[in-house]
């Protein structure tokens, strides 16, 4: 139903229900003045008749209300009365109309920003018709128990199972060097292999021209097709639909594009948004491991198997077949499948795997941001209770008129609904800006160039998710004040304010409550505050490196199918050819950059000379595999002895440079320059140290140093480099003459991830903490606002529970200032124990965050002198506002109705 | 009038279908219609007839129309249905036989046990 219709829908229901209340009404009316007719008749005046033909009939208003009630259908007209007179009493009270709507907002749209989190990774369901009956085919082993198949065991499971309509294959996403031309520099693009029959099986029509055939699929290296990427194409084609049959150059060959896949398919994978498909049979062009033959090797285990279902087929059956299948593999070829089984596995068993962190992660999260929705009904059905309270006289007449108790009752949850649907509304809107926020993340955490995203988004299913719950939390808040304050003796209503005296027992449940929200938000807060500190303190102390005017990129000549003396002669024209261009000030070469995403390898080696502990073969720390040029270009001083050289080569006794951590670790008080190390173990190659470099943050720029070793490219030779320049200008002036260099080169070599290194340092390094700092703090504040709200409310409601006391005590003489410290006390009291709790928790986790990622050392006192009085002056301030309006009491409006 | 017996719940129903079923009535006169009928012994709280009314006309029992009374006002007359003559045949009969079983048990005498 469009918008426009219901509306008039609704509409006429609502004018309709006038005309039905007009003519109830004359009907009434009718009936009375036939009696009064009959009364007059008697002899009794007209006036007097029919006052008395009133009297007889009973509550008019009583039974005009039952009347339509046994009318039926009234829904949408009660509804539609309570909804305006809950918005008019809600509007008498707009601090704390406001104070609710906000405290369920945040609940609201925490649970359902970490929903659309959830939603992602684990519920949307694959972009393909009929998405429950794609399954995955993994193998197993007793390390991993979703492993890939090889091509060859691929064709089998295709050919020899009977349980599906069709089975695919595809690799990872790789990175593929594109040009649009032969004349245009490659960049790096992420291309998947597919079997042929692809996007056949998964039930998507290409939505220009069409897909693979099956033929295409068949000979190796014989069929350069690619189908292309909806994103893809709209970004790098302009949406041109004459792209097909054009050419496009993939890591140097031509390929011919035959099809573009449609929009609502961007691709099978939660984060990879593939920029195209090509057939596995062209292999050997994206292949990087030359070892392996991709189309012979049972053990070159690169594909992901997944098929449809029959529709008869049960997962069960599917589940016997591939087991025996495992089996006739295992016997058939011993070596390259010993102890390997297989599996079938749902979307939902494939999203929830127990190796993989992330939706665990963010599990937790949901399960966070409901505890803090919990806590926020709790909240506020405590300060709708303390409002209920203070509306006692108004309900009680409200029942004596002849209000029915289940009317009241549906009154008041309207009340809470409409604070709910707010607080809902709200809370979409925060949601909205948490995934907004998640979506920053992309350019921040994934610096890559290949297509990866984050896809949270808040789609309806999330929106639906959200409404319900605004409605659950309605429920949550509103009933058991709504139950209680209905449930009143009608005289005493009325003449008193004090009716009943809740147990210690709901009151002890509330303290605690507080106690921990007091407790729990000042342990946030202490966190992220020590979080800042210690981060900054990292900072300023610095990462021992020069990180402007550096120009980094990447290369990998395997792409582009150069052997390893090939890359090794490249890698030497290039930082040749480099150092004499103009504005280059230097050029290292590294396997990994410092604060990058990827990690450093391990290096294990035995110490020339020194006695193991005897149960241990050797030692083991991080390394680095750097040029000649890298120390002078990063600025990294050489403490002791030399950094490499041009005359270190391949030839040469084998040499490395440690850092001072690895130099003072291994030999303390001596020199390390001149020792020696095996690698591997104690009879493994000899390595003479040369060099002591100073230590410089490697991985994290939270790191404590750690034990580094560096060895010369010469002499561990290497395809996937980073080239670093150096240069005393902007370092993006020097991509042009960077890539006319690598093009010189060789033409069809694509550049990864070419940046200013100052640039992707502080995403990569700094803001990736920054946000874990800004999560913690913004739960901090969350935690703070909540333990207001629920503080607040206790005291509230203990005001107008005890008005009436409070009055007594006022007219024997207590002062105001007394009245205050009366109801203050509890606060405090209540604050205390919380900040008492919080300080021990805040001082456990600074031990621990120091133990783990900072080296402050000792208390910082600043921390707990800017946080622990905040939060005092804010939560006392919350148990003034109703301890003040206790102390505004006239006794004689106390007491009046004794 | 003090011998006047409270309604037993339901029999408001019961007894609204029968009094309209002797012709078409409104709301005053139906109520007239039933204190003559039961000899005035049945005490009805006049407002309480319509939530009964409006009952038995969505129920599809009754139908309403409105008209001119004796005393020229204008006023709403209801008539049975098809379905309310149906309705008032069983309900007499049910009516019926409950009555005439608890007479027996209450009048039932100890050697007849």
């Amino acid at each position: 139903m469009s918008l426009f219709s219901s509306v008039r829908s609704l509409a006429s229901t609502f004018f309709q229900r006038t005309r039905v209340n007009r003519e109830m009404d004359d009907e009434l009316r009718s009936h009375l003045q036939h009696r009064a007719d009959d009364l007059q008749r008697a002899g009794i005046s007209r006036a007097e008749a029919e006052r008395r033909a009133r009297l007889e009939f009973g509550g008019f208003e009583r039974f005009k209300e039952e009347a339509r009630e046994a009318l039926g259908g009234r829904f949408i007209e009660t509804l539609f009365q309570d909804f305006r007179f809950s918005l008019r009493s809600l509007r008498r009270t707009p601090g704390l109309t406001a104070f609710v709507v906000i405290t369920l907002a945040l609940g609201i749209g925490m649970v359902s920003g970490t929903f659309s989190m959830v939603d992602a990774l684990i519920f949307r369901p694959y972009p393909v018709p009929h998405p429950s009956g794609i399954v995955t085919l993994v193998g197993t082993t007793h390390d991993s128990s979703f492993d890939d198949f090889s091509y060859r065991e691929y064709l089998d499971l295709r050919d020899k199972t009977q349980s599906y309509d069709g089975v695919i294959a595809n690799s990872e996403m790789k990175a593929v060097g594109f040009s649009s031309a032969t004349a245009n520099t490659p960049r790096v693009t992420g291309g998947m292999m597919v079997s042929g029959n692809y996007l056949h099986v998964l039930g998507v029509e290409p939505q220009l021209e069409r897909g693979f055939r099956m033929e295409e699929d068949q000979v190796p290296g014989r069929d350069a097709v690619v189908v292309l990427g909806p994103e893809f194409w709209r970004r790098e084609f302009g949406g041109d639909p004459l792209v097909v049959g054009r050419h496009v150059r993939l890591n140097g060959v031509d390929f011919t594009v035959i099809g573009v896949a449609p929009e609502r398919f961007p691709g099978m994978y939660i984060f990879d948004h593939p920029d195209f498909y090509i057939p596995l049979a062209m292999a050997p062009v994206f292949s990087t491991d030359l070892q392996k033959n991709f189309f012979e090797d049972r053990d070159d285990r690169e594909l992901r198997v997944s098929a449809r279902l029959k529709p008869g087929a049960t997962l069960q059956q599917a589940q016997n077949e591939i087991a025996v299948l495992a089996k006739n593999f295992e016997s058939a070829y011993p070596k390259a499948n010993h102890g390997r089984s297989a599996a079938v596995h749902t979307q939902f068993e494939m999203r929830t795997r127990a190796d993989d962190s992330n939706w665990k992660f963010i599990v937790i999260f949901v399960g966070l941001a409901l505890a803090v929705l919990l806590v926020a009904c709790t909240n506020v059905a405590g300060l709708l209770l303390s409002r209920a309270r203070a509306r006692k006289r108004e309900i009680a007449i409200r029942l004596s008129i002849g209000a029915g108790r289940f009317r009241l009752i549906r009154l008041l949850l309207t009340e809470s609904l409409v604070l709910a649907t707010l607080g809902g509304l709200g809370g979409v809107a925060i949601g909205y800006a948490l995934v907004e926020w998640f979506q920053t993340f992309n350019q921040i955490v994934l610096m890559t160039d290949l297509p990866e995203v984050i896809p949270f988004q808040m789609d309806t299913r999330v929106l639906l998710a959200t409404l319900s719950l605004s409605i659950l939390s309605a429920l949550i808040c509103g009933l058991a004040p709504a139950l209680q304050s209905t449930r009143v003796d009608l005289s005493n209503g009325i003449k008193s304010a004090e009716v009943d005296v809740p147990g210690p027992k709901r009151m002890w449940g509330r303290n605690v409550l507080v106690v921990a929200q007091v407790s729990i938000s000042l342990m946030l807060l202490t966190a992220a505050f020590l979080m800042v500190r210690g981060f900054q303190h990292d900072l300023m102390n610095g990462t021992n490196f020069q990180k402007d005017h550096l120009l980094m990129t990447t290369f990998d000549p395997r792409l582009v199918q150069h052997n390893p003396a090939q890359t090794q002669q490249f890698y030497k024209l290039l930082t040749e050819r480099l150092r004499d261009t103009p504005g280059v000030e230097s050029v290292a070469l590294t396997q990994n950059i410092p604060l990058g995403a990827d990690h450093f390898d391990g290096v294990a080696f035995v110490p020339d000379g020194m006695e193991l502990p005897h149960d241990r073969e050797n030692f083991s720390c991080t390394m680095d595999t750097v040029d000649e040029g890298y120390f002078n270009t990063f600025a990294i001083p050489i403490l002791r002895g030399r950094g490499f050289l041009e005359s270190d080569t391949a030839e040469t006794p084998r040499v490395a440079v440690v850092n001072e951590q690895f130099a003072k670790h291994y030999w303390p008080g001596q020199d390390a320059v001149g020792q020696h190390l095996h690698l591997d173990s104690r009879e493994g190659t000899l390595v003479e140290i040369v060099g002591v470099a100073q230590a410089i943050k490697n991985q994290n720029a939270t790191d404590f140093p750690m034990d580094f070793l560096y060895m010369p490219l010469a002499q561990h030779p290497l395809a996937r480099m980073t080239l670093i320049v150096r240069t005393s200008d902007d370092p993006l002036q020097l991509v042009q003459p960077l890539k006319n260099v690598v093009r010189s080169l060789d033409p069809n070599l694509p550049m990864l991830d070419t940046r200013a290194y100052a640039e992707y340092y502080r995403n990569q390094a700094v803001e990736g903490p920054r946000i874990a700092m800004k999560i913690v703090g913004a739960m901090g504040l969350v935690g703070l606002l909540m333990a207001v709200a629920g503080l607040y409310g206790l005291i509230a409601y203990n005001v107008s529970r005890r008005t009436h006391e409070i009055g007594i005590r006022m007219a024997l003489g207590a002062g105001r200032s007394e009245v205050l410290r009366l109801v203050m006390g509890k606060g405090l009291v209540l604050v205390g124990i919380g900040t008492a709790l919080g300080l021990a928790m805040g001082f456990a986790v600074e031990r621990l965050m120091n133990a783990m990622l900072f080296d402050a050392g000792g208390v910082d006192a600043l921390a707990y002198a800017v946080v622990v009085p905040t939060l005092f002056v804010v939560t006392m301030l919350a148990a003034y506002i109703p301890a003040r309006r206790a102390s505004r009491i006239a006794p004689t409006e106390a007491l009046r109705y004794e | 009038m003090p011998d006047q017996a409270q309604l037993l719940p339901g029999t408001l129903d019961l007894l609204i279908l029968r009094a309209v079923s002797l012709g078409a009535l409104h709301g005053y006169g139906i109520l007239l219609r039933i204190q003559q009928i039961s000899g005035g012994a049945l005490l009805i709280e006049q407002g309480a007839l319509y939530p009964g009314l409006f009952r038995l006309v969505r129920q599809g029992l009754l139908k309403p129309s409105w008209g001119t009374s004796e005393n020229n006002r204008r006023a709403k007359f209801y008539e049975l249905t098809v379905a309310g003559r149906k309705r008032l045949r069983e309900e007499t009969d049910t009516w019926n036989r409950l009555a005439t079983a608890i007479a027996s048990a209450l009048g039932a005498q100890p050697e007849e046990v």
